[in-house]
């Protein structure tokens, strides 16, 4: 030691002056730096627990987003299907060609109307005698019994009031005899649809509960396990809000890492879907088609779930803070 | 610098560890607090660092009350302290160099300048080669050098140390007595408190005595034989 100890220069005076104004607004930012850096440090050196930690959190992120997902795809479905069931309004018997077109030019103005078919008896026998065993049956007769049909097609879109408006305004145009709403499974699954979208935000309300409760009880632990050091720190001049910076940030970093993590859980899901969903487009057509989660929707997510993860450090620290300097 | 006015403590228990106890410790000062195990000594100690409050009387440091002060206030008045323990202390996830550093981020040190202050602090202390290095790997001499260059790094107007050299051969004690010197010499104030009477002896310091919580004697440096 003596060594060594030659080369040494000989000690300073004690400091006396105090931090300047910008140095304060420096030592701040410095400080935060500090802590982030600190706090991704102690994650990485237990890799396995915070590995845990944000899985854990991920996959009850991950499925609000799932469900979400799926209620989007069901909802995007029923509307596709939806688009092309049109509602059908028969004119009584007698009635000829003016007085369906007639009807037709007055439902046209509505604002529910997207578009109006004119289908006359002969139109409605010759798509019968398509239908397998009806053709022989169609030949008996000696007169088309069939009568006009308006067939109406509704704006995409329209809530069931609109339609159920629409029904009704057809029901009561002069000429009309009976109306067909095909539609009204519509109705049905926009309520099913409903329930489910309720659903779905009171999971994730619950899960991200959760979520907060996982962030807390890694941070109570981690502090537990670290009070001897944060005696230390109070003792050689740390405040408390200095001492506790660290895991506030480590409850950012596992919120923000998790939300990361349940959004690729997301995306993979979206991906492993995507390949029946496209089959079960080609079996209508195209016209149901596949989609994903919104970009905003996925961008949110890890920034939401950070302040989830400040929101459960919070909630902990403090308290446990003040416990170990106690100790 | 360090002031001690009828200072008694009694704890929750009932023990009474300090009696009207009055010393002042003046900058530029180096005083060694000794007596038996049960003395008072650590309980002077952590009045000063503000871990316990007297039940009676007035301490002060640097011309504060510590009595009055707020507990908001308290993590400021530390940082005017550099303080050496006997079990040194150091957080042994974190390296020699990170040790060091942390009184300067503490107290809002530009990065800038923390590495030339704590590299100037460990060659204090004859450590620098050990900057990277982590506390487990050091012997118990260079880890106590390590919470050593901890206390001085921030250059504090006060140094307390409670029994830093319990744990190291006579030769290395007497070195790191001889560093608090050093401190001494360029205006820090420095409290030891010790029990090795052979190395207090050697040093030629004042000596405050404490027996039973009560000051016994108060010898001057040059009454020291």
């Amino acid at each position: 030691m003596n060594a060594v100890r030659d080369t040494r220069k000989a000690p300073e005076q004690p400091e006396k002056t105090r931090r300047s104004e910008p140095r304060k607004v420096g030592a701040w930012r410095e400080h935060h730096l500090w802590s982030m850096s600190i706090s991704l440090r102690r994650l990485g050196t237990r890799p396995l627990g915070t590995l845990l930690t944000v899985a854990v959190m991920g996959v009850a992120l991950a499925l609000p987003l799932t469900f979400y997902l799926l209620l989007g795809n069901v909802q995007r479905m029923g509307d596709a299907l939806g688009r092309n069931q049109s509602i059908s309004a028969f004119m009584k018997p007698g009635q000829n060609a003016a007085m369906a077109e007639t009807a037709a030019s007055a439902l046209r103005g509505r604002p529910e109307v997207a578009d109006i078919v004119v289908r006359t008896p002969k139109d409605g026998l010759a798509e019968l005698a398509e239908v397998q065993g009806f053709s022989g049956a169609l030949q008996s007769l000696d007169a088309n019994p069939l009568p006009y049909v308006l067939s109406v097609q509704p704006k995409p879109g329209l809530s069931a009031e609109d339609v159920s408006r629409l029904v009704e305004s057809m029901k009561a145009t002069p000429g009309v005899d009976m109306v067909q709403d095909t539609g009204a499974w519509r109705q049905r699954l926009d309520a099913l649809v409903g329930v489910g979208g309720r659903a779905v935000a009171l999971l994730a309300l619950l899960l991200g509960i959760a979520a907060l409760l996982v962030v807390g009880n890694t941070i109570r632990v981690d502090i537990q396990s670290r009070s001897a050091e944060i005696g230390v720190l109070l003792l050689i001049g740390a405040s408390r809000p200095f001492v506790r910076r660290p895991y506030l940030y480590a409850g950012i970093w596992l919120g923000f890492l998790a939300g990361v993590l349940a959004v690729v859980l997301a995306v993979v899901l979206e991906l492993a879907m995507a390949g029946p969903v496209g089959r079960l487009a080609a079996a209508y057509d195209g016209s149901v088609s596949f989609g994903g989660l919104p970009a905003w929707l996925l961008l949110s997510v890890p920034f939401a779930s950070a302040v989830l993860g400040w929101l459960g450090a919070r909630l902990v620290s403090a308290r446990q803070i003040r416990r170990a300097a106690a100790g | 610098m360090i002031g001690f006015d009828l200072v008694s403590k009694r704890y929750e228990g009932g023990h009474q560890a300090l009696t009207d106890v009055s010393f002042h410790v003046d900058a530029g000062e180096m005083a060694f607090v000794t007596g038996h195990s049960g003395a008072g000594k650590s309980t002077l100690l952590k009045l000063l660092a503000m871990i316990e409050r007297p039940t009676n009387g007035v301490v002060t440091l640097d011309g504060q009350k510590l009595n009055t002060v707020r507990p908001g206030d308290i993590p400021r008045i530390r940082r005017k302290l550099g303080m050496v323990f006997q079990d040194h202390r150091l957080l042994l996830d974190r390296t020699v160099f990170a040790n060091v550093e942390l009184p300067l981020i503490i107290g809002g040190v530009a990065p800038a300048d923390r590495g030339r202050r704590v590299r100037a602090a460990l060659e204090k202390v004859g450590l620098l080669s050990y900057e990277k290095q982590l506390p487990e790997a050091l012997s118990t001499g260079e880890q106590q050098r390590v919470g050593i260059a901890r206390a001085i790094v921030a250059k504090p107007a006060v140094l307390i140390a409670d029994e830093p050299t319990g744990n190291l051969d006579p030769q290395l004690a007497m070195e790191i007595m001889t560093l608090f010197a050093e401190f001494q010499a360029v205006g820090t104030a420095v409290l030891v408190a010790s029990h090795d009477l052979m190395l207090i002896k050697r040093m030629k310091k004042r000596v405050v005595v404490l027996d039973h919580g009560k000051l016994v004697a108060d010898v001057p440096a040059t009454e020291v034989v």
